[in-house]
Protein backbone atom coordinates (compact mmCIF):
# COMPACT_ATOMS: atom_id res chain seq x y z
CA UNK A 1 0.00 0.00 0.00
CA UNK A 2 2.12 2.62 -1.24
CA UNK A 3 -0.59 5.94 -2.56
CA UNK A 4 -3.11 7.11 -0.59
CA UNK A 5 -5.23 6.03 -4.13
CA UNK A 6 -5.18 2.92 -3.17
CA UNK A 7 -5.70 3.29 0.12
CA UNK A 8 -8.63 5.44 0.27
CA UNK A 9 -10.95 3.28 -1.41
CA UNK A 10 -10.40 0.76 1.24
CA UNK A 11 -10.73 2.65 4.46
CA UNK A 12 -14.45 2.21 4.52
CA UNK A 13 -14.44 -1.78 4.16
CA UNK A 14 -11.77 -1.82 6.32
CA UNK A 15 -14.16 0.65 9.14
CA UNK A 16 -16.94 -1.72 7.92
CA UNK A 17 -14.63 -5.04 9.01
CA UNK A 18 -14.62 -6.54 5.33
CA UNK A 19 -10.81 -6.62 4.79
CA UNK A 20 -8.94 -9.61 5.36
CA UNK A 21 -6.01 -9.19 7.60
CA UNK A 22 -3.97 -9.47 4.39
CA UNK A 23 -5.75 -6.56 3.40
CA UNK A 24 -6.25 -4.23 6.43
CA UNK A 25 -2.70 -4.77 7.45
CA UNK A 26 -0.74 -2.57 5.09
CA UNK A 27 -3.74 -0.26 5.05
CA UNK A 28 -3.17 0.22 8.55
CA UNK A 29 0.36 0.99 8.51
CA UNK A 30 -0.68 3.52 5.49
CA UNK A 31 -3.07 5.21 7.70
CA UNK A 32 -0.22 5.23 10.85
CA UNK A 33 2.34 7.63 8.27
CA UNK A 34 -0.64 9.17 6.50
CA UNK A 35 -2.09 12.03 7.98
CA UNK A 36 -4.76 13.03 5.17
CA UNK A 37 -5.97 9.31 4.79
CA UNK A 38 -6.59 8.95 9.09
CA UNK A 39 -8.49 12.25 8.36
CA UNK A 40 -10.86 10.27 5.39
CA UNK A 41 -11.00 7.60 8.10
CA UNK A 42 -12.10 9.76 11.16
CA UNK A 43 -14.77 11.31 8.85
CA UNK A 44 -16.08 8.07 7.47
CA UNK A 45 -16.18 7.25 11.43
CA UNK A 46 -18.05 10.23 12.31
CA UNK A 47 -20.85 9.75 9.55
CA UNK A 48 -21.24 5.93 10.78
CA UNK A 49 -21.95 7.36 14.01
CA UNK A 50 -24.88 8.74 12.69
CA UNK A 51 -26.28 5.90 11.83
CA UNK A 52 -25.61 4.07 14.95
CA UNK A 53 -27.50 6.87 16.96
CA UNK A 54 -30.33 6.58 14.35
CA UNK A 55 -30.48 3.30 14.58
CA UNK A 56 -30.58 2.92 18.19
CA UNK A 57 -32.94 5.68 18.86
CA UNK A 58 -35.57 3.88 16.20
CA UNK A 59 -39.08 3.63 18.08
CA UNK A 60 -40.30 0.19 17.56
CA UNK A 61 -43.24 0.68 14.63
CA UNK A 62 -46.53 -0.28 16.31
CA UNK A 63 -47.97 -3.25 14.58
CA UNK A 64 -51.66 -3.84 14.11
CA UNK A 65 -52.94 -5.95 16.94
CA UNK A 66 -54.77 -8.92 14.64
CA UNK A 67 -51.59 -8.49 11.95
CA UNK A 68 -50.12 -12.31 12.41
CA UNK A 69 -53.14 -13.64 12.71
CA UNK A 70 -54.93 -11.93 9.51
CA UNK A 71 -51.65 -12.40 7.69
CA UNK A 72 -51.92 -16.64 8.85
CA UNK A 73 -55.90 -16.67 7.72
CA UNK A 74 -55.15 -15.16 4.15
CA UNK A 75 -52.14 -17.19 3.55
CA UNK A 76 -53.98 -20.26 4.32
CA UNK A 77 -56.87 -19.30 1.95
CA UNK A 78 -54.68 -19.32 -0.76
CA UNK A 79 -53.91 -15.33 -0.99
CA UNK A 80 -50.83 -15.26 -2.58
CA UNK A 81 -50.23 -11.25 -2.25
CA UNK A 82 -50.82 -8.46 -5.24
CA UNK A 83 -47.46 -9.67 -6.89
CA UNK A 84 -48.16 -13.65 -6.41
CA UNK A 85 -51.57 -13.09 -8.15
CA UNK A 86 -49.27 -11.34 -11.12
CA UNK A 87 -46.93 -14.05 -11.36
CA UNK A 88 -49.16 -16.86 -10.62
CA UNK A 89 -49.19 -19.18 -13.76
CA UNK A 90 -53.35 -19.89 -14.84
CA UNK A 91 -54.00 -23.42 -13.36
CA UNK A 92 -54.22 -26.29 -15.75
CA UNK A 93 -57.95 -27.29 -17.10
CA UNK A 94 -59.07 -30.52 -16.60
CA UNK A 95 -60.96 -32.41 -19.75
CA UNK A 96 -64.29 -31.52 -18.28
CA UNK A 97 -63.66 -28.05 -17.78
CA UNK A 98 -62.70 -27.99 -21.24
CA UNK A 99 -65.57 -29.99 -23.15
CA UNK A 100 -67.60 -27.03 -21.33
CA UNK A 101 -65.72 -24.34 -22.34
CA UNK A 102 -65.84 -25.28 -25.61
CA UNK A 103 -69.75 -25.70 -25.24
CA UNK A 104 -70.29 -21.97 -24.17
CA UNK A 105 -68.17 -20.31 -26.53
CA UNK A 106 -70.31 -22.04 -29.48
CA UNK A 107 -73.31 -20.93 -27.90
CA UNK A 108 -71.85 -17.09 -27.72
CA UNK A 109 -70.90 -17.27 -31.48
CA UNK A 110 -73.94 -18.85 -32.62
CA UNK A 111 -75.93 -15.88 -30.63
CA UNK A 112 -73.76 -13.60 -32.13
CA UNK A 113 -74.24 -14.79 -35.82
CA UNK A 114 -78.51 -14.83 -34.70
CA UNK A 115 -77.93 -11.09 -33.09
CA UNK A 116 -76.13 -9.64 -36.79
CA UNK A 117 -78.46 -11.10 -39.32
CA UNK A 118 -81.54 -9.55 -37.06
CA UNK A 119 -79.66 -6.54 -37.07
CA UNK A 120 -79.39 -6.43 -40.72
CA UNK A 121 -82.54 -6.87 -41.39
CA UNK A 122 -83.65 -3.97 -39.43
CA UNK A 123 -81.43 -2.29 -40.82
CA UNK A 124 -82.59 -3.43 -44.43
CA UNK A 125 -85.97 -2.11 -43.41
CA UNK A 126 -85.40 1.35 -42.26
CA UNK A 127 -83.55 2.08 -45.83
CA UNK A 128 -85.59 3.83 -48.77
CA UNK A 129 -86.42 1.39 -51.02
CA UNK A 130 -86.14 1.14 -55.24
CA UNK A 131 -89.14 3.32 -56.12
CA UNK A 132 -88.21 6.16 -53.48
CA UNK A 133 -84.99 6.40 -55.47
CA UNK A 134 -86.15 6.22 -58.70
CA UNK A 135 -89.12 9.03 -57.58
CA UNK A 136 -85.96 11.88 -57.85
CA UNK A 137 -84.82 10.62 -61.45
CA UNK A 138 -88.40 12.70 -62.23
CA UNK A 139 -87.43 15.91 -60.17
CA UNK A 140 -86.83 18.53 -63.40
CA UNK A 141 -83.42 19.27 -64.43
CA UNK A 142 -81.32 21.60 -62.03
CA UNK A 143 -80.73 24.63 -64.57
CA UNK A 144 -77.36 26.02 -63.45
CA UNK A 145 -77.86 29.94 -61.76
CA UNK A 146 -76.02 31.85 -64.73
CA UNK A 147 -78.65 30.42 -67.28
CA UNK A 148 -81.61 30.50 -64.60
CA UNK A 149 -80.81 34.34 -63.93
CA UNK A 150 -80.73 35.34 -68.07
CA UNK A 151 -84.07 33.31 -67.90
CA UNK A 152 -85.39 35.65 -65.23
CA UNK A 153 -84.35 38.68 -67.18
CA UNK A 154 -85.82 37.89 -70.31
CA UNK A 155 -89.46 36.63 -68.71
CA UNK A 156 -88.90 40.81 -67.16
CA UNK A 157 -87.89 42.08 -70.25
CA UNK A 158 -90.76 40.67 -72.22
CA UNK A 159 -93.17 42.15 -69.20
CA UNK A 160 -92.22 45.19 -69.32
CA UNK A 161 -93.09 45.39 -73.35
CA UNK A 162 -96.21 43.99 -72.76
CA UNK A 163 -97.07 46.48 -69.76
CA UNK A 164 -95.84 49.17 -71.89
CA UNK A 165 -97.67 48.04 -75.24
CA UNK A 166 -100.54 47.95 -73.02
CA UNK A 167 -100.21 51.56 -71.66
CA UNK A 168 -99.78 53.00 -75.03
CA UNK A 169 -103.19 51.24 -76.38
CA UNK A 170 -105.01 52.62 -73.18
CA UNK A 171 -103.75 56.07 -73.96
CA UNK A 172 -104.85 56.14 -77.49
CA UNK A 173 -108.14 55.30 -76.37
CA UNK A 174 -108.90 58.22 -73.82
CA UNK A 175 -107.64 60.82 -76.64
CA UNK A 176 -109.74 59.61 -79.64
CA UNK A 177 -112.99 58.76 -77.09
CA UNK A 178 -115.85 61.16 -76.22
CA UNK A 179 -116.49 62.10 -72.72
CA UNK A 180 -120.19 60.01 -71.41
CA UNK A 181 -121.46 62.25 -69.42
CA UNK A 182 -120.24 65.68 -71.00
CA UNK A 183 -123.02 68.21 -70.18
CA UNK B 1 -26.53 -15.06 4.84
CA UNK B 2 -25.11 -14.00 8.08
CA UNK B 3 -27.60 -10.93 9.64
CA UNK B 4 -26.10 -10.24 13.40
CA UNK B 5 -27.45 -10.00 16.43
CA UNK B 6 -30.80 -11.46 14.37
CA UNK B 7 -30.92 -15.16 15.29
CA UNK B 8 -33.86 -16.01 17.78
CA UNK B 9 -34.26 -19.71 18.49
CA UNK B 10 -33.28 -20.97 14.71
CA UNK B 11 -34.59 -24.65 15.92
CA UNK B 12 -37.91 -22.88 16.81
CA UNK B 13 -38.03 -21.38 13.20
CA UNK B 14 -37.31 -25.02 11.69
CA UNK B 15 -40.54 -26.44 13.85
CA UNK B 16 -42.48 -24.08 12.92
CA UNK B 17 -41.97 -24.26 9.16
CA UNK B 18 -41.90 -27.89 9.28
CA UNK B 19 -45.61 -27.60 11.45
CA UNK B 20 -46.87 -24.86 8.73
CA UNK B 21 -46.19 -27.35 5.97
CA UNK B 22 -48.19 -29.71 7.71
CA UNK B 23 -51.23 -27.41 7.55
CA UNK B 24 -51.19 -26.06 11.06
CA UNK B 25 -52.18 -22.30 10.57
CA UNK B 26 -51.39 -21.39 14.11
CA UNK B 27 -47.32 -21.96 13.51
CA UNK B 28 -47.26 -19.70 10.76
CA UNK B 29 -48.87 -17.03 12.57
CA UNK B 30 -46.34 -17.66 15.30
CA UNK B 31 -43.39 -16.92 12.61
CA UNK B 32 -45.34 -13.61 11.17
CA UNK B 33 -45.17 -12.64 15.11
CA UNK B 34 -42.05 -13.07 15.49
CA UNK B 35 -41.06 -11.27 13.20
CA UNK B 36 -43.53 -8.62 11.96
CA UNK B 37 -41.33 -6.14 14.24
CA UNK B 38 -38.69 -6.31 11.95
CA UNK B 39 -40.06 -6.34 8.89
CA UNK B 40 -42.04 -3.30 9.64
CA UNK B 41 -39.20 -1.65 10.59
CA UNK B 42 -37.11 -2.46 7.37
CA UNK B 43 -40.16 -1.74 5.32
CA UNK B 44 -40.40 1.94 6.94
CA UNK B 45 -36.97 2.92 5.61
CA UNK B 46 -38.65 2.54 2.30
CA UNK B 47 -42.02 4.51 2.79
CA UNK B 48 -43.35 6.55 5.31
CA UNK B 49 -46.75 5.80 4.65
CA UNK B 50 -48.01 3.42 7.57
CA UNK B 51 -50.47 1.49 4.94
CA UNK B 52 -47.88 1.00 2.37
CA UNK B 53 -45.81 -0.36 5.30
CA UNK B 54 -48.39 -2.55 6.70
CA UNK B 55 -49.26 -4.05 2.84
CA UNK B 56 -45.44 -4.34 2.26
CA UNK B 57 -44.32 -6.82 4.93
CA UNK B 58 -48.19 -9.07 4.71
CA UNK B 59 -46.81 -9.23 0.93
CA UNK B 60 -43.84 -10.59 1.99
CA UNK B 61 -44.84 -12.79 4.49
CA UNK B 62 -47.43 -14.25 1.88
CA UNK B 63 -44.66 -14.86 -0.49
CA UNK B 64 -43.09 -16.63 2.22
CA UNK B 65 -45.81 -18.54 2.76
CA UNK B 66 -45.95 -19.80 -1.00
CA UNK B 67 -42.41 -20.84 -1.13
CA UNK B 68 -41.98 -22.55 2.53
CA UNK B 69 -41.18 -25.59 0.79
CA UNK B 70 -38.01 -24.14 -1.06
CA UNK B 71 -36.96 -23.03 2.58
CA UNK B 72 -34.03 -25.11 2.88
CA UNK B 73 -32.73 -24.54 6.21
CA UNK B 74 -28.78 -23.78 4.87
CA UNK B 75 -29.71 -19.95 6.02
CA UNK B 76 -31.71 -18.72 9.19
CA UNK B 77 -35.46 -18.64 8.73
CA UNK B 78 -34.95 -14.43 9.66
CA UNK B 79 -32.43 -14.49 6.87
CA UNK B 80 -34.42 -16.19 4.12
CA UNK B 81 -37.36 -14.02 5.27
CA UNK B 82 -35.28 -10.45 4.92
CA UNK B 83 -34.60 -11.77 1.28
CA UNK B 84 -38.18 -12.15 0.49
CA UNK B 85 -38.98 -8.79 2.07
CA UNK B 86 -36.24 -6.78 0.40
CA UNK B 87 -36.93 -8.16 -2.99
CA UNK B 88 -40.71 -7.58 -2.34
CA UNK B 89 -40.32 -3.85 -1.47
CA UNK B 90 -37.31 -3.75 -4.33
CA UNK B 91 -40.65 -4.90 -6.44
CA UNK B 92 -42.79 -2.41 -5.26
CA UNK B 93 -40.11 0.12 -6.00
CA UNK B 94 -40.28 -0.76 -9.58
CA UNK B 95 -44.20 -0.90 -9.74
CA UNK B 96 -44.04 2.46 -8.32
CA UNK B 97 -41.81 3.96 -11.00
CA UNK B 98 -38.77 4.10 -8.91
CA UNK B 99 -36.52 2.32 -10.50
CA UNK B 100 -33.75 1.30 -7.62
CA UNK B 101 -31.43 0.09 -9.78
CA UNK B 102 -31.16 3.58 -12.30
CA UNK B 103 -29.35 6.55 -11.31
CA UNK B 104 -27.72 9.51 -13.39
CA UNK B 105 -24.79 8.90 -11.76
CA UNK B 106 -22.36 5.98 -12.45
CA UNK B 107 -21.89 4.10 -8.97
CA UNK B 108 -18.73 2.79 -10.03
CA UNK B 109 -16.81 6.00 -10.13
CA UNK B 110 -15.66 6.96 -6.78
CA UNK B 111 -16.20 10.68 -5.96
CA UNK B 112 -13.33 13.00 -5.12
CA UNK B 113 -13.18 12.92 -1.26
CA UNK B 114 -14.45 16.27 0.10
CA UNK B 115 -12.30 18.72 2.13
CA UNK B 116 -14.93 19.71 4.30
CA UNK B 117 -15.47 16.90 7.00
CA UNK B 118 -18.95 15.75 8.80
CA UNK B 119 -18.52 16.13 12.77
CA UNK B 120 -20.16 13.33 15.15
CA UNK B 121 -23.65 14.15 16.50
CA UNK B 122 -23.62 16.30 19.04
CA UNK B 123 -23.51 14.52 22.56
CA UNK B 124 -26.18 17.09 23.49
CA UNK B 125 -28.29 16.44 21.00
CA UNK B 126 -31.49 14.42 21.87
CA UNK B 127 -30.94 10.53 20.26
CA UNK B 128 -35.04 11.11 18.54
CA UNK B 129 -33.37 14.57 17.01
CA UNK B 130 -30.17 12.58 15.78
CA UNK B 131 -32.47 9.58 14.52
CA UNK B 132 -34.85 12.49 12.57
CA UNK B 133 -32.19 14.31 11.09
CA UNK B 134 -30.77 11.01 9.37
CA UNK B 135 -34.09 9.54 8.22
CA UNK B 136 -34.70 12.81 6.84
CA UNK B 137 -31.20 13.01 4.70
CA UNK B 138 -31.90 9.51 3.66
CA UNK B 139 -35.08 10.45 2.09
CA UNK B 140 -33.22 12.80 -0.01
CA UNK B 141 -31.17 9.92 -1.28
CA UNK B 142 -31.39 8.29 -4.74
CA UNK B 143 -33.08 4.80 -3.80
CA UNK B 144 -29.90 2.80 -5.33
CA UNK B 145 -28.35 4.38 -2.25
CA UNK B 146 -30.74 4.40 0.05
CA UNK B 147 -31.31 0.31 0.19
CA UNK B 148 -27.07 -0.35 0.47
CA UNK B 149 -27.22 2.27 3.53
CA UNK B 150 -30.12 0.49 4.96
CA UNK B 151 -28.92 -2.95 4.57
CA UNK B 152 -25.33 -1.79 5.80
CA UNK B 153 -25.91 0.64 8.26
CA UNK B 154 -29.20 -0.40 9.50
CA UNK B 155 -29.31 -3.88 8.74
CA UNK B 156 -25.50 -4.43 9.27
CA UNK B 157 -25.48 -6.89 6.74
CA UNK B 158 -22.35 -8.34 4.45
CA UNK B 159 -21.53 -6.86 1.93
CA UNK B 160 -22.01 -10.78 0.26
CA UNK B 161 -25.21 -10.71 1.96
CA UNK B 162 -26.06 -7.31 0.08
CA UNK B 163 -24.32 -8.59 -3.07
CA UNK B 164 -26.95 -11.75 -2.71
CA UNK B 165 -30.21 -10.01 -2.34
CA UNK B 166 -29.31 -7.09 -5.06
CA UNK B 167 -27.57 -9.23 -7.64
CA UNK B 168 -24.80 -7.32 -7.85
CA UNK B 169 -20.88 -8.35 -7.33
CA UNK B 170 -19.49 -7.10 -4.16
CA UNK B 171 -16.78 -4.52 -5.75
CA UNK B 172 -20.41 -2.87 -7.26
CA UNK B 173 -21.30 -3.00 -3.50
CA UNK B 174 -18.44 -1.48 -2.05
CA UNK B 175 -18.30 1.35 -4.45
CA UNK B 176 -21.86 1.68 -4.21
CA UNK B 177 -21.85 2.38 -0.42
CA UNK B 178 -18.95 4.49 -1.37
CA UNK B 179 -20.94 6.61 -2.85
CA UNK B 180 -23.81 6.39 -1.03
CA UNK B 181 -22.12 7.39 1.87
CA UNK B 182 -20.33 10.42 0.43
CA UNK B 183 -24.00 11.15 -1.05
CA UNK B 184 -25.20 11.10 2.46
CA UNK B 185 -22.38 13.49 3.81
CA UNK B 186 -23.63 15.68 0.98
CA UNK B 187 -26.88 15.78 1.51
CA UNK B 188 -26.37 16.02 5.59
CA UNK B 189 -24.27 19.25 5.30
CA UNK B 190 -25.88 20.54 2.51
CA UNK B 191 -29.19 20.71 4.96
CA UNK B 192 -27.29 21.05 8.35
CA UNK B 193 -23.77 22.91 7.65
CA UNK B 194 -23.66 23.48 10.82
CA UNK B 195 -22.68 19.85 11.22
CA UNK B 196 -19.16 20.34 8.50
CA UNK B 197 -15.55 21.26 10.37
CA UNK B 198 -12.95 22.03 8.12
CA UNK B 199 -9.61 20.26 7.78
Amino acid sequence: MNTCQDARPMIPSYLDGELSEAQAAPLRKHLLECQPCRATAQDQKNLARWFQVAKTAEAPLPVPRDFAARVARRAFQGDRGALGTELAPAPARTGAESRHLRLVLTLTAAAAAVVLIVSMAIRQMTLPNGQDLRADDKKEAVVPLPEAIQELDRLNARERDAAGKLEEQKGAAQIGAPAERRP
Amino acid sequence: MELRAMEPQPADDLCLVQETLAGHQASFQLLVERYQSRMFALARHYTKNPVEIEDLVQEAFLKAFTRLDTFQHQSSFYTWLYRIATNTILDWMKRRGRSPVTSVEDPEVLPEPSKVKVAAPDAQMERAEIAKITHAVLEHLPDIFRQVLVMREFEEMAYQDIADVLGISIGTVESRLFRARAKFKEKLLQLHPEFGQDE
